[in-house]
C-alpha cells in the first residue's frame, strides 16, 4: 500500500544504557495494513516539534546547549523490528538522544501520539541464491541491521554472520552487553537470539569485545573463509567511514554489497533534493547526486563515491 | 467546505481556482506529492528551476535547520531542458491548476532560451524568472539585485516567453526591494513573486567550519514569515497598488492565518514552500484555512482581502 500521513500511539519507549531508546509506534486501522510490509532499511520521518523536552536535570550534560532549541523539521528514523498482529502493527525504532528531536522523542511516553510519514524508502534486497549472508553494523546503525537479521529467518538454509561494532562499550545500543561476550561459537547478543545469527562484537577501544575495527574483523574472517564470493551477499549500515571500508572490501572481493546511508532530509519525500548521495554514473567516471530518501536508503555499495 | 466564499482569484489575468502555490523548488515536478494532498486544492503549481543542461546541484550537506528556519543550498539541481520537456511536462499537462514554470540560467540567454523553448506548450500557464537564488556562483540573485539588470533580463523574457504570463521572483536581499520590485513591473512584469530566500549562514563550532558545503545558504521558514510580510506590504504600497500587478507572497506561511496576513498585506496569492517539507498536505490545510477566516469574517471575495490591511 502507498506511503502517506499517518498518526502513531506510542506502546512503549524504552532505554538501553546511557543514551540509547527502543521506541514501539501502534499504527491501527488501515495504517496497520500500511505498515504490517515494512521492509528492513525502510524509514518514517517523525515529527517531533510538538513533543516537549524532558525536565532539565534528565537532558545529559553535553546536550543542555542544544536542547532548547525551536525545531520545525521532521526527523527520519529507520526501523528496528515490527510486530504484526491482527488490526494493529508495531514498529520498533532503535535511537540515540543526540539532539532537540531525539531528547523529545526520549521524552514520549505511551499513549502518547506522534505524527508518521511513510513507510519510506527502499529497503535491503533479500539474499536470493546466496549461501552467506554477513551484517556489518556499527553503533546507531544496529537498528536496520537487527531488522534484516530477524526477516532472515525466513532464509534458514543461509548462514548468517553479524559484526557488531562501536568505539566503546557504552556506543554499543544492544541491552546486557557484558555477559554476552566470548560465549561458545561467538559471542551473544539478546537483538540476535532466534535469528540464528553467528554474532561477533568488536570495539575501538577493546572496552568489550576484540578490540579494533569492525571492518578489521570482517576482513580477517573473509580472508579465512572458504565460501565462493559470489554466494556472500554483505550488508551493512553504521557511520559513512565504516561503509566506506566495508564497501571496499567488498569491491577488492568481489562480494555484493548493499550499504544504508544517513544523510539530512527535510522531507523524505524526493521534494527538498537535501538527501542527496554521490552515485557513479555506469562506467563513464562522472558522478551523479541520487535520492537517499527515494533512490535509498539502501544502495548497492558499488555505485556511491564514498 | 463553505460555498459562501469565491476562492478564485484574478491573478495579472489569469483566473486561478484558489490562491495556493507551491513555492519553486519545494515541491518536485508535481508527482511526488499526489499521495499526500488532492492536487486540486492548488491555485497555481510552480516548477523546481529548469536551466537548459541538467544541474548536478552542491554537495552536501546541503540543508540544515536553525532555530524555526531552516538553510538550504541545492544549487538548482534540476534534470534539465530537454529532460523536462520529456518526462515533466506531460505529468503537469494533468494538472487543473494554472502551471508556472521557474527558470534559471548563468546567463541572459540561457533563461531566454528555456522561455523560448517552452511558450509553445498549452500546459504552462507562465514562467516564473528566478534572479533571486542566492545558492549558485553564477547568475540567479546576481540578475536580481541591480534594478538594472532586472529591467533588461525581465523585458528579454517576456519576449522570448510569447504571450505566457511572466511573474518574476524577487530577492529580499536587497537595500529597497521596492527598486527591483519597480524595474521588474515597469519592464512588463505581470506579476511578481515575493520573496525568496534570505542568504545566510550556519557554523559548526566544533570544526570550525560552515556546516553547509556550499557555506552559505537561503534562510526560510518561519523565522522569515515577518519580514516577508514587511516586503509584501511596502511593494503593494510603492510599487504594485493600482497597477493591477498581482503579488504572490511567500516566505514561512504554515498556516491559513499565516496567508491572511500575506493578503492583508497586499498579495493576491500566496507560496508554500517549507511548510510542505513537514507537513505534505499544507498547501490543502492553507488553503481551506483562508477559506474558513473568510466565512467567518463575512468575506465574500478573496479580492477584498489583498490590501485591505488598515
Amino acid at each position: 500500500m502507498a506511503k502517506g500521513s499517518f498518526t502513531a500511539t506510542i506502546g512503549y519507549n524504552k532505554r538501553i544504557g546511557k543514551s540509547f531508546y527502543k521506541i514501539g509506534l501502534e499504527f491501527s486501522g488501515a495504517s496497520a495494513e500500511v505498515f504490517a510490509d515494512v521492509k528492513p532499511g525502510q524509514f518514517v520521518e517523525i515529527d517531533l516539534c510538538h513533543a516537549s523536552l524532558p525536565a532539565d536535570n534528565k537532558i545529559p550534560g553535553e546536550l543542555c546547549d542544544s536542547a532548547g532549541r525551536n525545531i520545525i523539521l521532521r526527523r527520519p528514523f529507520s526501523f528496528s523490528d515490527i510486530a504484526v498482529e491482527k488490526g494493529k502493527t508495531t514498529v520498533e525504532i532503535l535511537y540515540c538522544t543526540v539532539g532537540p528531536a531525539s531528547l523529545r522523542m526520549s521524552n514520549l511516553e505511551a499513549g502518547d501520539s506522534v505524527s508518521v510519514i511513510g513507510p519510506l524508502g527502499n529497503g535491503f534486497g533479500m539474499p536470493e541464491g546466496k549461501t552467506t549472508a554477513l551484517l556489518v553494523l556499527g553503533g546507531t546503525g544496529a537498528g536496520p541491521i537487527i531488522h534484516l537479521a530477524k526477516q532472515l529467518k525466513n532464509y534458514p538454509q543461509i548462514q548468517k554472520i553479524a559484526f557488531v561494532g562501536a568505539r566503546s562499550v557504552e556506543d554499543l545500543p544492544f541491552e546486557k552487553i557484558a555477559d554476552c561476550i566470548g560465549a561458545e561459537g561467538g559471542d551473544y547478543l539478546a537483538e540476535f537470539s532466534g535469528t540464528d545469527t553467528q554474532t561477533f562484537v568488536s570495539t575501538d577501544d577493546g572496552s568489550v569485545g576484540s578490540k579494533g575495527f569492525v571492518t578489521d574483523i570482517l576482513y580477517r574472517y573473509l580472508k579465512q573463509s572458504g565460501v565462493e564470493r559470489r554466494e556472500i551477499m554483505v550488508y551493512a549500515c553504521g557511520p559513512e567511514p565504516m561503509l566506506a571500508r566495508v564497501a571496499q572490501i567488498a569491491e577488492s572481493e568481489n562480494i555484493d554489497c548493499q550499504v544504508s546511508l544517513e544523510r539530512r532530509m527535510a522531507c523524505g519525500i524526493g521534494l527538498c533534493q537535501s538527501c542527496a548521495v554521490e552515485c557513479k554514473a555506469g562506467d563513464s567516471g562522472q558522478s551523479i547526486y541520487k535520492m537517499c530518501c527515494k533512490d535509498g536508503p539502501v544502495f548497492d555499495a558499488s555505485e556511491v563515491v564514498f | 467546505m463553505n460555498n459562501n466564499v469565491d476562492m478564485s482569484v484574478d491573478f495579472g489575468g489569469l483566473k486561478l481556482a484558489g490562491p495556493v502555490f507551491t513555492a519553486s523548488g519545494t515541491c518536485g515536478y508535481a508527482d511526488e506529492l499526489g499521495d499526500f494532498m488532492d492536487l486540486g486544492c492548488l491555485g497555481g503549481f510552480i516548477t523546481k528551476s529548469i536551466t537548459v543542461e541538467p544541474r548536478k546541484g552542491n554537495p552536501t550537506p546541503r540543508i540544515v535547520e536553525t532555530d524555526s528556519g531552516m538553510l538550504n543550498a541545492i544549487g538548482l539541481a534540476n534534470i534539465g531542458l530537454d529532460n523536462f520537456i520529456e518526462e515533466k511536462l506531460p505529468i503537469l499537462g494533468g494538472m487543473s491548476c494554472a502551471v508556472f514554470v521557474n527558470i534559471a540560467g548563468k546567463s541572459a540567454e540561457e533563461y531566454i532560451e528555456v522561455a523560448r523553448r517552452l511558450c509553445g506548450f498549452e500546459q504552462i500557464a507562465g514562467f516564473e524568472l528566478n534572479i533571486s537564488c542566492p545558492n549558485v556562483k553564477k547568475g540567479g540573485i546576481a540578475f536580481g539585485t541591480d534594478p538594472v539588470q532586472v529591467a533588461e533580463i525581465t523585458k528579454k523574457v517576456k519576449k522570448a516567453g510569447g504571450g505566457k504570463k511572466l511573474m518574476v521572483k524577487l530577492s529580499p536581499n536587497v537595500t529597497d526591494i521596492s527598486a527591483t520590485a519597480r524595474a521588474a513591473v515597469e519592464a512588463g512584469a505581470d506579476a511578481l513573486s515575493l520573496i525568496n530566500t534570505f542568504m545566510a549562514m550556519v557554523i559548526d563550532i566544533e570544526s570550525g567550519k560552515p556546516v553547509l558545503a556550499n557555506r552559505t545558504g537561503g534562510l526560510s521558514g518561519p523565522a522569515i514569515k515577518p519580514i516577508a510580510v514587511y516586503m509584501v506590504n511596502k511593494v503593494y504600497n510603492e510599487v504594485t497598488k493600482g497597477t493591477g500587478v498581482p503579488i504572490l507572497g511567500s516566505g514561512g506561511i504554515r498556516t491559513g492565518s499565516d496567508a491572511v496576513e500575506f493578503m492583508m498585506a497586499g498579495a493576491s496569492a500566496v507560496a508554500v514552500g517549507t511548510a510542505s517539507f513537514i507537513e505534505p498536505a499544507s498547501c490543502e490545510k492553507i488553503a481551506a484555512g483562508i477559506e474558513d477566516y473568510c466565512s467567518k469574517k463575512g468575506i465574500d471575495s478573496l479580492k477584498k482581502l489583498t490590501g485591505s490591511l488598515c
